[in-house]
Parts: C-alpha cells; structure tokens; sequence
C-alpha cells in the first residue's frame, strides 16, 4: 500500500511536471507551422489510425496476458478471463 | 484434445446481422463529408483450442455543426476445444457474443468532448459500459491534452455451475464494477516525429475470474478478495479488488525522401491489491513489460505495407499463483487464493504481422466493383507464439497456422 501512495505521489509529480512544461512551451513558437504538417497524416504519425484493430487487440490481449490498458477502456464483455 | 470448427450455424447468424447493418447505412446515406466512413471488417483467430470468427460493422457520420455521431456493431463466435483453458479438462463449446456500441462528439476548433455506451453479451456475461472524454489542442495545435473517465457494470452468471463469486456469498450471479481513468499527452516534435506518454488506471471490484476454470484438488478458482473484521473475527468480503495501472509512451517518424514510417512503443504494466487482502502480502503483483515496433512502407501510391514486432514479457505473476501444470499440488490446503489460469504466472509473448492497405482506386475503371474505388482495403497475416498452455503443442496443425495465426481483413469506405 505504501508503495501504491508513493507511485501515485510519483505520477501527480509527473503531471505536474508535464504541466509547467506544457506551460513554458507554450510562450514559445509551435515546433511544426500549419503549412508543414503534411507528413503528420502519415499512419506512422497517427496512433489512432486503426480504432477497429485496436478494439480487437485490446479484447485478445486482455484474454491471453496477465496486462492490460493501453487502447483506451478496458473491459466491457467477455468471460474469457 | 478435441478437434473443433465452428459450426456454420455459429457463424452464419453472426454474419448476417453486420453485413445487412452495413447495407442499411450505405442505402441510407446523404450528403458525401470527409470524415464520414463505414468499416467492414473480419478477423479469425486460431489457436491450438481456440477459434474466432469476428465480423464487425462500424460507421461514423460527421456533422458541419461539429456533432458526431458513431456506431459499431460485432460479433464474437468462439468455439474452444475447453472451457477452462490450462485444465484438463475437455469439452468442445461454442459460444457467441454480440457488442453494440454508439458514441456522440462534441467538436470545437481546439477542443472536443465524446460520450459513449457499449453493450456485450453472451450467455453467461453480460456487460454494459459507458465513457466520457474529454481533448484540448493548444500550442498551435501541435499538442494535445486528452483524459478519458469510464465505467463497466458487468454481471455473470455460470448456468448453474458457478462457485460463489467470492467465498462466504452465496449469490449466483456475480458482478464486477470497474472504474478507469486515462490521461495522454500527445506531442507534434518536428514536421516528420510526434510522441505521445500516457497513464491509464482501472479499478476492479468484483468477481475477477473464469466462472468455469478449476484448480486440482481445489475447485473452482478463487482471485484475491478482501478481508474484513466483524465481531473480533476476520471474515471474508465478496470484494474480489484489482487495481491495475500502465505507461505507455509511442513515438513516431517518417523518412521524408522514401516514405518510410517507424512507430515504437512501450508500455509498462503493474498491479496491487487495494484493499486488506487475506494474505500479508500483496496477492496481485504483476509486473509486464511490452515494446512493440512498426515500420510502414508505401509501395507505390495506393499501396502501403506495415510489418508489426511485439514482444510481451511478463517477469513477474500474481504473488499468490503457482503453476498448476508443472505441479498440480502446488497450493498449500489452507491457501486463501488460488487459480490455474496461466496468464497469472510469469510468461512472455511474440507476435509478427505483416499488412497491406490498398486505396482501390484501381478500380474506378471497372464495373460495379468502381463502387468499392473510394475505400481502402486491409489485409493482415500474424503470428502469435505464447509461452503459456493457450499456446498448445504444435502438432495436427495446418501449414499456414503451425502456431497461433491471426487472420484481419477490412474496408472502409467515405460515404
């Protein structure tokens, strides 16, 4: 229990750390202008380009791996546990 | 083992209701918008005890006021050689599942918030979900803040089979609640690289495991639960609890001058028992590690290719596992927990998949088939080694599947 507090003290600091950082970024120039952002479509560049794959893995995975989480709500069917 | 297939009559009512869904919508849609599309899509799994057919429907409609709406629709038809896999046991059974669900976005220029409902069941599971998120763009639109809030309301029952859903409780249908949380940072880095670190956490509350899975010598399985004290003594609570927690941070890039994309990502796992457990140690404790890699390729412009390498090592299980199979004896008799599920000790995992999108504007030119030129085609092959019983000897296996294979094949098309 004591190291469940300690990791979530550590992820609060983490986000709050992202946060200032996200802060900062902010006064400064975007890193990529509107008219450079052609590349960015690119299925290598886009994490969600395949929802309905994910929705299978996340199911399959689920089933066969001690982990899960990572696609998004977990769960939701399925006695195969 | 038993040899099985799935029996026509499994799979042909699971077909039937996606592919007429999708004809309804494709009948029945007006105005051509960018983001409107409807996917088809297939994916049959082989194992050594296992198979699935899987056909889905699923179509989003966009609209100028910036409200969205989605909807899918699948069918899960499994038939398994056990229903207890890991066990001795053998029975062939099939088995179905059908998932609905429907989701509604809320666009503004920066931002966007999404609702949505999903419905599972089958005939011992039944699931009903919902979400809410949440997006904000900023930095000149080059990075993006997203949470996501959800809830599951399962409830299971075992047509009369079922042990307790905990010990000391009697009921006959269990539940399991689950609460989750997500919160991602996605980053644009330069023209061509963008990263993203995320943090998911569910909360499980509930009956955890198989309704059907025994352990020799013990019964049917029991996950950890929780301890609570009444009158001086310990009882037991019917709150099987997990809390279950990952990071996961991707990369991307492309090669501007071939096309080339690479896309890395690792997600590390871990869970604990929240509560007071029955046991002085925490019974959870599984620790994963999972780092997968993608190289695209396009082979021409209306061609891409993708190869997939994962790897899933999970170096530590549950603290209250022992592996039934080297040692059916394993559990001490006064063992408050215990399961024979496989994926609750140490293992790890490969899978290799090779794709292949095709935008069919090849076909514009012939007939009747023009009308599938706009979309896109998918096709996936992969290969799934396991180190766990799921994964079976390989013998009486067909040349094209002497391990686990996945077979995926999709269209989606703008409408």
């Amino acid at each position: 229990m004591r190291n469940t507090v300690g990791r979530l003290r550590l992820l609060l600091g983490l986000s709050m750390g992202l946060a200032a950082a996200g802060a900062v970024g902010c006064a400064h120039k975007p890193p990529v202008a509107p008219w450079q952002r052609e590349a960015l479509t690119r299925r290598a560049l886009r994490f969600d380009a395949d929802p309905q794959e994910d929705r299978f893995r996340q199911h399959w995975f689920g089933a066969r791996e001690g982990a899960d989480l990572g696609f998004g709500q977990p769960g939701g069917g399925c006695g195969c546990n | 083992m038993s040899r099985s297939r799935l029996p026509a009559a499994a799979v042909v009512p699971a077909i039937i209701p996606a592919i007429t869904l999708a004809v309804v919508l494709l009948a029945t849609a007006g105005a051509v918008r960018a983001d409107d599309y409807v996917a088809v899509r297939g994916v049959y799994y082989r194992e050594a005890s296992t198979r699935v057919v899987q056909p889905m429907v699923e179509l989003e409609r966009d609209s100028p006021t910036g409200v969205d709406v989605g909807a899918h629709f699948l069918i899960d038809a499994i038939t398994s050689a056990s229903a207890a896999a890991g066990t001795a046991i053998d029975n062939v059974f099939t088995e179905t599942r059908s998932e609905a669900g429907l989701s509604l976005r809320k666009r503004w220029a920066r931002s966007e918030i999404s609702v949505g409902y999903k419905y599972s069941a089958e005939s011992d599971y039944w699931s009903h979900s919902v979400g809410l998120g949440g997006s904000k763009t900023f930095w000149g639109n080059t990075a993006m803040l997203r949470l996501a809030l959800g809830r599951n309301f399962d409830t299971m029952t075992s047509r009369g089979r079922t042990p307790d859903c905990a010990i000391g409780v009697g009921n006959v249908n269990c539940p399991l609640d689950v609460w989750f949380a997500g919160l991602s940072y996605t980053q644009v880095l330069s023209p061509v690289s963008i990263a993203q670190l995320s943090f998911d956490s569910a909360y499980l509350d509930g009956f955890q495991g198989n309704l059907y899975r025994q352990v020799p010598g013990k019964g049917y399985e029991v996950l950890p639960y929780g301890v609570d004290t009444v009158d001086g003594k310990t009882v037991m609570t019917d709150k099987g609890q997990r809390l279950r927690m990952a990071v996961t941070a991707r990369a991307g890039y492309v090669v501007r001058d071939t096309g080339t994309g690479f896309q890395l990502n690792y997600r590390y796992y871990w869970d604990t028992f929240p509560g007071t457990a029955a046991t002085t140690y925490d019974p959870w404790g599984v620790r994963a590690h999972t780092l997968e890699a993608r190289v695209f390729q396009p082979l021409g412009p209306e061609l891409e290719l993708r190869v997939l390498g994962r790897i899933y090592i999970q170096n530590r299980g549950a603290a209250f596992w022992c592996d039934t199979i080297a040692n059916p004896s394993c559990y001490a008799p006064g063992a408050n927990y215990y399961s024979s599920d496989p994926k609750l000790g140490p293992m790890n995992t490969q899978y290799l998949e090779a794709k292949i999108y095709w935008h069919a504007e090849a076909l514009r030119t012939v007939s009747f088939l023009r009308w599938f030129s706009a979309g896109t085609f998918e096709l996936s092959y992969g290969r799934y080694s396991q180190s766990t019983s799921f994964g079976g000897p390989a013998q009486d296996r067909p040349w094209w599947c002497l391990i686990t294979c996945v077979i995926q094949a999709g269209y989606t098309m703008p409408y």
